[in-house]
């Protein structure tokens, strides 16, 4: 069961993790098969080749498939059953790519590209990589799976590989903003002024309005301390994402190098969490893989985290969809309702919750919450008293208590429950409440 | 102003004498050494391996400890250490039945180890925990040192997940648990904690860093992005807030966390540094926190502080993104006379330099100084500005570790598998740092669990050596080999009955146009405490025209020409309040 959250404690998954396991075997070995190129593969295709005796279709299917590399598949027992059952499905669907002799480069990069998008996915970032390597390998000409490749690489830090794979894309498909964006950020961060300035500008050239290749000029002119010039360039960004919160800190931190506090101040004000994201088709794609409750779930986490409220609540939706008892779903689905404004649907959230376990403590801390606000002490107090029976130890649980008491001036009782909070270094909560 | 006080000069004998003349006189000919850091710790007796008590459920406490601390507890001379020790997590578990059983006789505890190097003339550590007093054998995360009653000897406090503890050094050689008499008791999941004197009477306060509401009953399963099990982030958990403690000069302290108004903002805390960030002359604090905005309490100068890190661009990294802060410290890296911060974060995070433009104003200058890139791999915990080469410009280290699964280590069969390297960074003096990786010594390219670092001459021979502490691994006491290439200062700031002024600043003026400041702290880095004497590279120069010093009450006196490649110990004469 994947954890709970409290509304004002949201869960975060720390980035990307990958998967959790056991010592590497190469995937197709451990089918009783050996790495590709194997033996088989190879006779059959030099049997073919005798066959045909063409020189282009060995050229085709021999060199290329000469230089693929072993994909070391990982070990799926720790993973969800969901998620482990899509991955070896596809895992198996690749197999009988590899041993279908008919299969063309350009099909069988597709599985390898395919399997590769789905550990890439689940962030299963080593055989993704190794996926995506092969599908290369059998054609070149795609820039999907050198897009991908350079994704992986810039998620790694190996930034050299990601600038000439970033570059190789940009040449085999100019129109696609998102690969100068993402040379832009990674010069940005090498501290390469000049580069990223270019990359930035090339993506404007592509795309005129582009709020992320504006920001990215905006952090250009603020590194150069041209604070103007960042101020317009993240006025811009910001007139193109005015959901983009965050790039109101930049814009605060422009303003104070303009010497402009009040401004400065203005904007600090609206910052939040939301950042500025490129249109990036094939890593949404990755996201539509997705086929897990608990991925949903995390997902849902990650962008509650990030303030993306609304994404938040879709995916959560997803999660209970997916499994209706889920207790996480609900409870965080509630948590994300009440920062959209939407009480009565925490609520009601919160209260399927204890349907499905009574003695979830989230949830009933939550929903007291949400009484209390309501100026509903007495439903709060009996959920925070079923907290604390829970465990005794939950100190917020029992500060809500006791100022819910102290509302309704039972001050013996307040005074009761108030102890271990003294003895825990909380102030005293005043009965009756002013 | 400057205020004329008497000022005693007493220099300390050098224990190494012989090696000092030695050093000097090869001072500008010797090749670099091929390593800047040997690894010493278990051939100088320091015989230490933290137990984190883990047993499977991914409980997050069990891969954030624990810390040590350089300090003189017995004053004679040189740094002895403490380090921190973990314990089972859960009442029924017991130790030798945990997933890395504890092996030995004698329950985990935090152990004491006394530094002979005084007595002996070599550096050798013996283990004096039974005679010391300490029992510490409650779940430990960190150590901060200082002297909290002005009697001279230094005491320690050692913060806990659950009641923290504060050891009164009774200066003869024994400690005596002081925490109910003092007051200073938190029962909540402490990490850092720094004495400073925050309002300038002379004595020392107390803040400490708290985290997350754990305990093993309200530990959810948490899992990875690949949808196993892996460890929960603290944002699982609430925070708990921070407790400031003044000194209130009787043997007692009280908790000001509200009067003071740091009660307002917190987050989940791991790390802080206390220095005079706006050159006020009063003691600031800083705050990292694990993932949301670090905090930056301006001294008000009338017992409270207020938040000003969003404004003063302290609060997120240049992006606007709350990082998960671990880490911290502070120095002036830029010779420009004001405190820097530098706060270490996760991996596919950067850590992050914020540079300080005066008056507490920073900016974001991470990838300026080539700290942005080297960061992203690893997650670091303990860092430390010090300047290890001596040449007077402050360096950094940062020591690694992960918090969730490695996917290599564990193809790899690593049963532990968040293993990092180490990573040093020299001082480019242009603003920028290059991460040293062939000279920096073996044990930097270990992968350890890393969590703790703190700095200190411990062989007293001029320059600044670092104690790591591991995770569910071995401590590690990294000597540094630099001795002989440049001249240094070495002080030790003191009051009238001996305690180290916490908080105070010095100028070297080496030439007019080359003054190097530097603080007297313990605080900083993570879970640590560091040697508070302050050693000031200084390159080739043979001598230094003056040091300034500004005490914590403000006061400021002036060494003229003092001697280098020695230490100096300052003392302000000014009675006690």
């Amino acid at each position: 069961m994947a954890r709970s959250t409290r509304m004002l404690s949201t869960a975060k998954n720390r980035t990307s993790q990958e998967e959790g396991l056991a010592p590497a075997v190469r995937g197709l070995a451990e089918r009783g098969q050996a790495p590709l190129p194997d033996l088989f593969y190879s006779v059959v295709l030099r049997f073919l080749c005798a066959l045909f005796v063409s020189l282009s279709w060995v050229n085709c299917y021999g060199q290329h498939r000469d230089n693929l590399v072993a994909v070391h598949h990982p070990d799926l027992s720790q993973l969800e059953s969901d998620v482990r059952n899509q991955i070896t499905s596809q895992q198996n669907a690749l197999a009988a790519a590899i041993k279908d002799p008919t299969t063309s480069d350009a099909k069988l990069s597709e599985a390898f590209g395919a399997m590769g998008e789905l550990y890439h996915a689940y962030s299963l970032t080593a055989p993704a990589r190794e996926c995506y390597m092969n599908a290369n390998i059998l054609a070149p000409q795609d820039y999907r799976w050198i897009y991908l490749l350079a994704k992986l690489d810039q998620l790694e830090g190996r930034v050299d590989v990601a600038i000439r794979r970033f570059r190789t894309v940009a040449s085999l498909r100019p129109e696609l903003v998102a690969a100068p964006v993402n040379l832009g950020n990674i010069y940005l961060e090498l501290n390469r002024l000049d580069d990223a300035e270019q990359s930035f500008s090339a993506a404007l050239q592509i795309e005129k309005q582009n709020p992320a290749a504006h920001y990215g000029l905006g952090q250009v002119a603020l590194s150069r301390r041209r604070y103007a010039d960042a101020v317009t360039q993240f006025e811009k960004a910001l007139e193109l994402a005015p959901a983009a919160n965050r790039i109101h800190y930049a814009l605060a931190m422009a303003y104070r190098g303009l010497q402009n506090p009040e401004k400065a101040k203005l904007h600090l004000a609206e910052q939040g969490p939301v950042g500025v994201r490129v249109a990036d088709p094939l890593m949404n794609r990755l996201a539509e893989l997705v086929q897990s409750a608990r991925i949903y779930l995390i997902r849902g986490k990650q962008a509650l985290e990030a303030g993306r409220f609304e994404e938040a609540a879709a995916e959560f939706r997803k999660a209970i969809a997916a499994n209706p008892q889920s207790v996480p779903a609900h409870v965080n689905l509630g948590a994300t309702l009440t920062q959209l404004g939407d009480l009565k649907g925490a609520a009601e959230e919160f209260e399927k919750t204890l349907l499905i376990d009574p003695n979830n403590t989230n949830a009933h801390y939550n929903l007291a919450f949400l009484l209390a606000n309501d100026k509903n002490h007495e439903r709060a107090i009996v959920h925070l008293k079923a907290v604390l029976t829970i465990n005794p130890n939950d100190l917020g649980a029992r500060l809500l208590l006791v100022q819910q008491l102290a509302k309704l001036s039972r001050c013996d009782e307040a005074a009761e429950w108030q102890q271990k909070l003294i003895e825990a270094g909380y102030k005293t909560v005043p009965c009756p409440l002013k | 102003m400057m205020l004329k006080l008497f000022v005693c000069v007493a220099v300390v004998g050098l224990n190494l004498g012989p090696v000092h003349l030695l050093a000097n006189a090869q001072s500008k000919k010797s090749p670099p050494p091929r390593t800047i850091f040997n690894e010493v710790a278990d051939k100088v007796g320091l015989t230490f391996r933290h137990y984190n008590g883990m047993t499977g459920k991914f409980f997050l406490p069990e891969i954030m400890g624990a810390g040590g601390a350089l300090f003189d507890y017995d004053n004679d001379g040189d740094l002895d250490v403490y380090l921190v020790q973990g314990s089972v997590l859960e009442a029924t578990d017991k130790p030798d039945s945990t997933m890395f059983p504890w092996r030995e006789t004698v329950s985990p505890r935090g152990r004491l180890f006394r530094n002979e190097l005084n007595s002996t003339r070599k550096l050798q550590f013996t283990d004096v925990t039974e005679k010391s007093g300490i029992l510490a054998t409650r779940y430990g995360m960190g150590v901060a040192t200082g002297d909290i009653n002005n009697d001279g000897w230094t005491d320690l406090y050692l913060t806990n997940l659950g009641a923290n503890q504060m050891y009164l050094n009774k200066g003869d050689g024994t400690f005596v648990d002081a925490t109910q008499n003092t007051k200073t008791d938190d029962v909540r999941w402490s990490t850092s904690a720094a004495f400073f004197d925050y309002d300038r009477d002379g004595w020392l306060d107390l803040m400490v860093v708290n985290y997350a509401d754990f305990s093993a009953a309200n530990s959810p399963a948490c899992y990875a992005s690949t949808s196993a099990r892996d460890y929960c982030t603290p944002r699982a958990f609430r925070s708990p807030g921070n407790r400031l403690f003044h000194n209130r000069r009787d043997g007692t302290f009280e908790d000001v966390t509200a009067i003071a108004g740091v009660e307002k903002e917190f987050g989940h805390g791991l790390g802080i540094v206390t220095a005079d960030f706006d050159d006020d002359g009063w003691i600031d604090i800083y705050v990292a926190n694990d993932g949301d905005p670090n905090q930056l309490w301006i001294n008000q100068k009338n017992g409270t502080f207020r938040n000003e890190a969003l404004l003063a661009g302290a609060a997120v990294n240049r992006d606007g993104k709350a990082e998960a802060g671990m880490g911290v410290d502070a120095g002036d890296f830029d010779g420009n006379g004001t405190g820097d911060i530098f706060i270490t974060h996760l991996m596919e995070e950067t850590n992050t330099l914020f540079t300080n433009l005066g008056k507490a104003m920073f900016e974001d200058r991470t990838r300026e100084a080539g700290l942005g890139m080297p960061g992203r791999r690893f997650t670091g915990f303990g860092t430390l500005f010090f300047d290890y080469d001596n040449d007077g410009w402050l360096d950094l280290i940062v020591v690694n570790g992960a918090v969730q699964l490695l996917p290599e280590l564990m193809r790899k069969g690593d049963p532990y598998p968040l293993g990092q390297p180490k990573q040093i960074f020299r001082n480019q003096q242009n603003g920028s740092f290059t991460e040293v990786i062939d000279q920096a010594g073996p044990n930097f390219q270990l992968l350890e669990v890393s969590r703790g670092a703190a700095s200190g001459d411990v062989d007293n021979d001029g320059d600044t050596d670092v104690l790591v502490t591991n995770n569910n691994g071995p401590v590690r006491l990294l000597l540094n080999e630099t001795a002989n290439r440049n001249h240094w200062l070495g002080l030790r700031l003191v009051d009238k009955t001996g305690r180290d002024m916490l908080g105070a600043s010095v100028e070297v003026v080496v030439t007019k146009n080359r003054i190097l400041r530097r603080r007297v702290r313990t605080d900083g880095s993570y879970l640590s405490a560091n040697d508070p004497r302050v050693i000031v590279g200084l390159g080739s120069a043979t001598r230094v025209e003056a040091v300034r010093v500004r005490w914590p009450d403000g006061a400021t006196d002036e060494l003229r020409a003092p001697q280098v490649d020695r230490y100096t110990t300052i003392k302000q004469e000014r009675p006690v309040r």
